[in-house]
C-alpha cells in the first residue's frame, strides 16, 4: 500500500497539482491583479494618485470607521453567542439532534431573503417587532432608518444568520474533547466555570484559532444585509468598506478605486488574523 | 502492486482530463450564442442583454416583437434578461472585460454618457441619418447624446403625473379643484387635501394610509423634480460638479418642504420605491406623483385618477416633470454591428417601435406618435396628460458619465432628509461627497 507513495514521489504532486492551479488562478492572481490595479495609471503607468484621491474621500474614512466599529460589534458577539449555543446542544439529551437541526436552520436560509425578513420584521410602519413595541406603550423605533439603530440592525441580522454556522465548528471542537477530561475534573470537585474556563475553553484552542480566522474574514467582506437593508444609509451608518468596493466596481466603473479599498481590506484582514495568530499561538507556548 | 500503480495513474489522468475538458468547456464563444448563427452559415444571431424577467416583465412583453423581426428578416435575436439592478453589474463586468458575446444593450438613460466616454457603446452616428434623428423629441434624442456623439436611441420615455385614489378621497369627502395644464394643482395644496384626508380616515394611523407620497422614493429620477420645480438645476453644465448647485436655496426648499411633509405624517418613513407602488396598489396610498406606468400596475384601475403634476406656490412658470428611460446601444466589441444597428432601428423607429408602445403603453419618444396621441379624441386621457408633460415641462437627468456617484450621494441624500437629518449639512456632505468622488476622473 506504502509503496505507491514511497516509489512514487510526484504522485502527491501531481494530485494537487489541479487545486494549486485552480487557486493561483481564481485566488492568487485576481489579489495580484487587484494590488497592481490599484498602482496603476489610465495609462497602466505606476501612480500613487488613486491611493491620493481615495485618502482625501471622506467617504473612505467614514467607510474605514464603520468597518472597523461594526467588526469590533460582531465578531465578539457572533463567537460568544455560537458558543452558548453549541454549549446548549452539546448536552447529552433525548433528542438533542433536532434542537441541534433547529439552531442551524437559519444558516440554511440564503442570506438575501433573511435579510429581505428581517428588513420586513423591522419596517418602522408595520413591522412585527415595532407592532410588539407598539403593544408595549413604546414609540416606534427606526431600526433601518436611524443612524443610532442601523448599524446594531445589521449585526442582529447577520448575528441570527451566522451564529449558527460558527456554532457548528464550536460543536465540533466540543465534540472532540475526551470526556475522560471531564470525568477527571468532576472526580476533583470542579463546578461548572472551573470546568468552562480552566478546560473547555482551553481545550478549544485550535476550534478558536479557526473560527476566530474565518468569522474576521467573512465579517470584514460582509455586505449584503448593508446593501438589502439600507443602502448603506442612513448617512452613511452602514457603508462598509466592502460595499464601497462593490459600488466602485458595478456603480461608478471606478476599478482603481474598487482595487484599492480591496487592497487596503486585504491588508487589514491579514494584519488582523496575524495578531489573532499570533496571540492565540503564544497562549498555547 | 502493478495494478495500483496502473489504477492510481488512470485516476489522475481522468482527473486531469476532465479539468481540461471542463475548462474549455465555457470557452466556445459560438455557443453561447453571438455572433454568426449555429447551424446556417448565412443566419445571423443578434444578442440582446437587458432587464426585465419574467412573462410580465420585458422578457414576456417583447417575445411576439422578436418573433416579428425574425420572421421579416431572418435574423434571430437571442434576447437575455437580468433584473433591473442586475442588468447594470453585467454590462459593467462584460464590457469592462472587453467581451464580444454580445450585441445590443438595454441602457439606462443614467449611464448613456458613462458608457459612451468609457467606451463600451458605439457610436450611433454612422447608423442613422438626420432625417432618422429628427423622428425623436429633442430631449429623447439629445439624452443619447454624450459629446456630440450619439450613442444610444430611445426605445421610449417617460414622464410624471399625480395619481390619486377615488375611492379613498370619496370616502373622506374631498373633491379636487378644477385644474388643468395652465392652472395645476400646487405640491402644498395637494400636501393640505392630503392631510384633511387622512385626519378623516385614519385619525389615530392605524390604517397605515399615506397622505402624499412619489412612487420612486429616494431616487433621483423623481425626487429631484421637486428641486427642478423650483427653479434648481440637476448638476453643473460639465457635469462634474455640485456645488453651487444642490447646495443652493431652490434644493433647500425643495428639501425642507419634503422634510416637512414626512415629520407631518403626511408621506412616508421605511418604505422603498417597490413597497410605496405595493401600497398604492393596495389602496393605502391617497395621493402618488408616479409613471405612466402607474396605473397599469394596478389591480384596481377603475378607482385610481390622474391630473397633471403639480407646481409650487410661487413657482407656477418652473414646473418640472422627470423623464427620460431605457436606450438601446451597440456593444463597441460587437461583431454585428450593421445587424445590431438594423434590429435597434426597428425597434425604435420601426414596425418594433409600434408594436412595443401598444403593448407597453410608453409615453412614446417618437414626435409622430405623440402627435397622434395630442390628435386622437380617443386616446386615453393619462396619456395625453403625459405627451403633455414630455413636450412641455420634462427636466432631463443629470447628463454626466459619473451618474453612479451623483445618484448615490443624491438618493442618499433625500433618504436621509426623509429620516430627519439636517437639510443644509446633507446637501453639502452630498456635494462633498461627490466632488471627492469625480476628482479621480478630473
Amino acid at each position: 500500500m506504502g509503496g505507491i507513495y514511497i516509489k512514487n514521489k510526484w504522485l502527491p504532486y501531481l494530485l494537487i497539482f489541479p487545486t494549486i492551479v485552480m487557486i493561483c488562478i481564481f485566488k492568487i492572481y485576481p489579489i495580484i491583479s487587484s494590488v497592481i490595479q490599484g498602482f496603476s495609471s489610465v495609462d497602466s503607468g505606476f501612480t500613487m494618485d488613486n491611493y491620493k484621491h481615495l485618502f482625501a474621500d471622506k467617504t473612505f474614512w467614514n467607510s474605514l470607521k464603520v468597518t472597523l466599529k461594526f467588526n469590533v460589534i460582531i465578531i465578539p458577539i457572533q463567537i460568544i453567542v455560537s458558543f452558548i449555543m453549541a454549549l446548549f446542544v452539546n448536552v447529552k439529551v433525548r433528542g438533542i439532534e433536532v434542537f441541534r437541526t433547529i439552531f442551524y436552520l437559519p444558516f440554511c436560509i440564503s442570506l438575501t431573503i433573511s435579510t429581505v425578513i428581517w428588513q420586513m420584521m423591522l419596517n418602522v410602519n408595520n413591522g412585527v417587532i415595532n407592532s410588539m413595541l407598539g403593544v408595549l406603550g413604546l414609540k416606534p423605533v427606526g431600526f433601518l432608518i436611524d443612524s443610532k439603530w442601523a448599524l446594531l440592525s445589521i449585526v442582529l441580522i447577520s448575528s441570527w444568520r451566522g451564529c449558527a454556522y460558527w456554532m457548528m465548528f464550536i460543536l465540533a471542537g466540543l465534540k472532540g474533547i475526551d470526556s475522560a477530561v471531564y470525568e477527571s475534573a468532576k472526580i476533583d470537585g470542579a463546578g461548572f466555570f472551573n470546568t468552562l474556563f480552566r478546560i473547555t475553553i482551553p481545550l478549544l484552542k485550535n476550534t478558536w484559532l479557526f473560527v476566530l480566522v474565518a468569522n474576521t474574514t467573512a465579517n470584514f467582506l460582509l455586505f449584503a444585509p448593508m446593501q438589502i437593508a439600507t443602502d448603506g444609509g442612513p448617512q452613511g451608518s452602514t457603508n462598509v468598506l466592502m460595499y464601497e468596493a462593490y459600488k466602485s466596481a458595478f456603480k461608478y466603473s471606478n476599478r482603481p478605486r474598487q482595487a484599492c479599498l480591496v487592497t487596503i481590506l486585504l491588508v487589514i484582514v491579514m494584519a488582523v488574523c496575524f495578531i489573532q495568530n499570533k496571540f492565540m499561538t503564544e497562549k498555547e507556548a | 502492486m502493478n495494478l495500483r500503480k496502473l489504477t492510481s495513474i488512470t485516476l489522475v489522468t481522468a482527473m486531469t482530463a476532465g479539468l481540461a475538458l471542463t475548462g474549455c468547456g465555457g470557452s466556445d464563444g459560438k455557443d453561447s450564442g453571438s455572433g454568426s448563427g449555429s447551424g446556417d452559415k448565412d443566419a445571423v444571431t443578434i444578442k440582446w442583454i437587458s432587464q426585465g424577467t419574467g412573462e410580465d416583465g420585458w422578457e414576456g412583453l417583447t417575445k411576439p416583437i422578436l418573433e416579428a423581426y425574425e420572421e421579416e428578416t431572418g435574423v434571430h435575436i437571442e434576447a437575455e434578461f437580468y433584473s433591473f439592478n442586475d442588468l447594470f453589474e453585467v454590462i459593467e463586468t462584460k464590457s469592462a472585460a472587453g467581451d464580444s458575446d454580445f450585441d445590443v444593450m438595454s441602457v439606462d438613460v443614467t449611464f448613456i454618457s458613462k458608457y459612451g466616454s468609457s467606451g463600451y457603446l458605439e457610436p450611433l452616428d454612422q447608423y442613422f441619418s438626420d432625417e432618422e434623428k429628427a423622428k425623436w423629441d429633442e430631449a429623447s434624442y439629445q439624452a443619447g447624446v454624450w459629446e456630440d456623439t450619439m450613442y444610444a436611441a430611445p426605445e421610449n420615455t417617460s414622464t410624471q403625473e399625480l395619481y390619486y385614489n377615488k375611492k379613498l378621497l370619496d370616502e373622506a369627502g374631498i373633491t379636487l379643484p378644477e385644474n388643468d395644464a395652465d392652472n395645476r394643482l400646487t405640491y402644498e395644496q395637494v400636501a393640505e387635501l392630503a392631510k384633511e384626508g387622512l385626519e378623516k380616515l385614519d385619525p389615530d394611523g392605524s390604517n397605515g394610509y399615506i397622505g402624499f407620497d412619489f412612487q420612486q422614493v429616494s431616487r433621483v429620477y423623481q425626487m429631484n423634480m421637486l428641486a427642478n420645480s423650483m427653479g434648481g438645476k440637476n448638476i453643473s453644465d460639465d457635469g462634474y460638479s455640485l456645488d453651487g448647485v444642490v447646495n443652493t436655496k431652490p434644493w433647500i426648499d425643495a428639501m425642507t418642504w419634503y422634510q416637512k411633509l414626512v415629520d407631518d405624517g403626511i408621506a412616508s418613513k421605511g418604505y422603498n420605491a417597490e413597497q410605496l407602488s405595493d401600497q398604492f396598489a393596495a389602496g393605502k396610498v391617497l395621493f402618488l406623483i408616479g409613471g405612466t406606468w402607474t396605473p397599469t400596475s394596478m389591480t384596481c384601475d377603475d378607482e385610481i385618477g390622474y391630473t397633471y403634476a403639480p407646481c409650487f406656490e410661487g413657482h407656477e412658470d418652473e414646473v418640472a416633470t422627470s423623464t427620460g428611460s431605457w436606450y438601446f446601444g451597440i456593444n463597441s466589441k460587437s461583431a454585428n454591428k450593421d445587424a445590431a444597428a438594423e434590429f435597434i432601428r426597428y425597434f425604435t423607429l420601426g414596425k418594433g417601435s409600434d408594436m412595443w408602445l401598444e403593448i407597453n403603453g410608453d409615453v412614446p419618444s417618437r414626435v409622430d406618435k405623440q402627435d397622434e396621441i395630442a390628435n386622437n379624441p380617443d386616446a386615453p386621457e393619462d396619456m395625453k396628460i403625459a405627451a403633455y408633460e414630455a413636450a412641455n415641462t420634462a427636466v432631463p437627468r443629470a447628463v454626466t458619465p459619473v451618474f453612479g456617484e451623483y445618484s448615490t450621494a443624491l438618493d442618499q441624500a433625500w433618504e436621509d432628509v426623509r429620516n430627519g437629518a439636517d437639510v443644509e449639512e446633507t446637501l453639502n456632505n452630498a456635494v462633498e461627497q461627490f466632488d471627492a468622488a469625480v476628482a479621480a476622473y478630473k
